[in-house]
């Protein structure tokens, strides 16, 4: 039976912190991969050196550039290789000449392509293993760390936009999928979603979806990892289970597998070489590890946001507060449908309700504070609900189109949350005012949804991580356990 | 588990990759798992002493190396009540596997008779089964057993090794486990007792790896304090690992 541990993944770090790049295959011509990498790396956020590689030209965009590695005198950190996949083997003798330690293979032509393609990736992998030299790819797009600035993406920037980190919390990504690690950087970057590292693994010659697993679990930037899988080489499937048994405790896993119909699976085996193993298989497996398998990237970022920003739950008693009635019932509605409990307030806490806020409120769950409130009715419904220890979770629904609710709700929201440590989940509908508050309430590290449905699930993903997290000790209060 | 290294070096010699229902049962009874009374025979005479100690009614199947789909080479009678019927029963079952042998142009190995099981009694029919997948490995898999397996596919799986918490969770998972619990009256079946036949699978497949396939189907559950019984125990193995 195969063993997992987790090895140094000290060398891994020179992907995403390289202090010092080449570019091999740097071109002056418009719109190719070598331009495009070689414009990333001389924006002024890459404080790392950066040299390019090509025997046509002494300089490409006006950054140096040399025949081969050994001409350049200074060490090299990390290798992006965009070059013909026929040259890679020379290329890599290169590198091994040079002492560097990690290359990224951005080009195509090699497993996906067929035998010669094979052939050739495995004298590249020899060389490689020879010298310990890492590889990511090749047949990927590579990596995005938005704190070193390291971005390999060959996609400019007008067309595919690069996310931000957030001073909150992060989420990294692991793709399969170059396209898909693409679009999920256009996309969390309008989402104004706090990303640290976006990773595609292409062929996954070496490094895969374990060593970064084992890597992102320790690396202090990442809150919450995400998956992309299209399907796991022979065996790779049970070493993923392995490892991620062990991450999972100390940090949420969010995983789309696709390839769960019968032609999907053909699809992907065609595509990526990997096995078509029993989707039933993978799911159990993702359940029994404690990963939190999702249906599609919506769904993904809306609980890694949440995962990201908030502690999970240690219980399921969700309690709704809204100041719009239809708001109560569409949210209380979606949590009652993903399985979470939505208890009615105790007598004693209902009278302490009664007692505080003005009679024509609504008491019960949801509780509805009327579309005339302002913040204070929030403060009154926090204060005696945290205190009273009947609810794990508060879902807030925020509707800021009524004049008498003022920006102060969002410090009561966020001081309630830091107080109590519970976790809380706000749903604001509308326009750009409201988003523009939902931008705000997030900063003060609260996630926020434009639907009653994006943020059920949202707290859906934080009792299901509280589940995997706290186990026995997780206060399960209904039976949901149904798949 | 020296028992199971010896039943599957046998039938990996004799170009086996199942093992005989007799061995799979010895497997079986090795890691605890009830099954009815079983033994073997390989004359008339013997199967109806042999059937007179496991008590009336009794099932006989053929043992042969070179039988592995025993209902199709008519190897299989059950419900028989008295010695007569055992006798008739052990005759038959020899002259329809000739029969299939000259059919199939092989001889068939007739020198281990026949394998002789009590006739359980019915209870709520369960599927404990093993497979192994090209990217995950060995899982179990239960659920509502017999023909629903197929209509219904009411299953759930975990990877080997799980522990207690992940069975009990697999069984809460089916939309059957409602029927386990007792509907309507019904006593509830003996979960635990379910539990722990999966738990042993669990071990034995750790323990034994080079088991590819394992079928325990039916699994009938009965009254809860009551037990169960694995009626019928398939396994196959594979000669490289």
């Amino acid at each position: 039976m195969l063993t997992v541990s987790c090895g140094s993944t000290e060398q891994l770090d020179l992907f995403f912190n390289a202090k010092s790049v080449a570019i091999y295959g740097a071109s002056t011509s418009q719109n190719s991969v070598g331009q495009a990498i070689i414009q990333n790396f001389i924006k002024p956020q890459y404080t790392g050196k950066v040299y390019a590689i090509n025997p046509k030209y002494d300089q490409v965009l006006g950054v140096p550039c040399f025949p081969s590695l050994q001409d350049i005198k200074e060490p090299i950190d990390l290798v992006v290789v965009a070059v013909p996949a026929r040259i890679t083997p020379r290329v890599f003798e290169d590198i091994a000449a040079k002492g560097v330690k990690a290359a990224i293979i951005i080009s195509g032509g090699f497993s996906e392509t067929g035998p010669a393609g094979a052939q050739l990736e495995d004298e590249v992998v020899a060389i490689a293993k020879k010298h310990e030299i890492r590889v990511i790819g090749p047949n990927c797009v590579g990596v995005i760390d938005t704190h070193s600035h390291i971005d390999t993406f060959f996609l400019p920037e007008y067309r595919c936009g690069r996310p931000r980190p957030s001073n909150v919390a992060n989420i990294s990504l692991v793709s399969q999928s170059g396209a898909f690690a693409a679009a999920i950087s256009d996309w969390t970057a309008e989402l104004g979603l706090g990303i640290s590292k976006l990773i595609s693994l292409g062929n996954k010659c070496d490094v895969d979806d374990d060593d970064l697993l084992c890597f992102l679990a320790e690396d202090s930037t990442t809150q919450v990892i995400c998956y992309y899988t299209e399907g796991y080489d022979s065996r790779k499937g049970r070493t993923f289970f392995d490892t991620a048994k062990d991450v999972t405790p100390q940090k949420p896993i969010l995983v789309v597998k696709s390839g769960r119909g019968q032609r999907a699976k053909a699809a992907a085996s065609s595509h990526t070489g990997s096995l078509a193993g029993s989707d039933r298989i993978a799911d159990a497996a993702y359940r029994q590890a404690g990963v939190i398998r999702v249906d599609n990237f919506e769904h993904m970022f809306d609980m890694a946001k949440a995962l990201a920003m908030q502690p999970p739950a240690k219980g399921d008693r969700v309690l709704m507060i809204t100041n719009g009635g239809g708001l109560g019932v569409m949210t209380t509605d979606a949590l009652e449908a993903l399985g979470l409990a939505i208890p009615h307030p105790s007598k004693e806490l209902e009278d302490r309700f009664h007692q505080s806020l003005p009679s024509y409120c609504a008491v019960g769950n949801p509780i509805d504070v009327v579309g005339d409130t302002d913040a204070s009715r929030y403060d009154i419904v926090f204060r005696e609900a945290i205190e009273s220890g009947e609810y794990d979770m508060f879902v807030v629904g925020m509707l800021l189109q009524t004049p008498s609710l003022g920006m102060d709700i969002t410090n009561v929201i966020a001081n309630y949350q830091r107080q109590s440590d519970l976790p809380f989940i706000v749903v604001s509908m509308g326009g750009g005012f409201t988003t523009k508050a939902g931008e705000i309430m997030e900063l003060m590290g609260v996630p926020t949804y434009a639907t009653g449905e994006k943020a059920a699930l949202a707290a859906k993903g934080l009792v299901q991580y509280g589940q995997i997290k706290y186990g026995d000790k997780f206060n399960k209060t209904i039976d949901s356990d149904k798949p | 588990m020296k028992e199971s290294k010896k039943i599957f070096k046998t039938a990996l010699e004799e170009g086996r990759t199942f093992v005989l229902e007799n061995e799979a049962k010895d497997i079986m009874k090795a890691y605890g798992i009830p099954i009815p009374p079983y033994n073997t025979a390989v004359t008339a005479d013997e199967a109806v002493t042999k059937s007179k100690e496991i008590g009336f009614p009794v099932v006989l199947k053929i043992l042969s190396k070179d039988i592995l789909h025993k209902s199709d080479a008519g190897g299989v009678k059950i419900n028989l009540k008295n010695d007569d019927d055992v006798r008739k029963a052990f005759n038959a079952i020899m002259e329809n596997a000739k029969k299939y042998g000259q059919e199939k142009g092989i001889s068939v190995d007739l020198s281990r008779g026949v394998f002789i099981s009590a006739f359980a009694d019915m209870g709520t029919e369960m599927i404990v089964g093993v497979t192994k997948d090209p990217q995950f490995g060995h899982a179990l898999m239960t659920g509502l057993g017999g023909i629903f397996v197929e209509v219904l596919k009411d299953v759930s799986f975990r990877l080997i090794p799980f522990n207690e918490v992940d069975a009990r969770e697999m069984l809460n998972e089916l939309k059957a486990y409602k029927i386990l619990e007792g509907i309507r009256g019904e006593a509830p079946r003996d979960v635990d007792a379910l539990v722990n036949v999966m738990l042993s699978v669990s071990k034995m497949i750790e323990e034994n790896p080079e088991i590819t396939e394992l079928d325990c189907n039916p699994t009938f559950v009965y009254e809860k304090g009551k037990g169960v019984l694995v009626v019928d125990a398939r396994i196959l193995i594979s000669d490289s690992e």
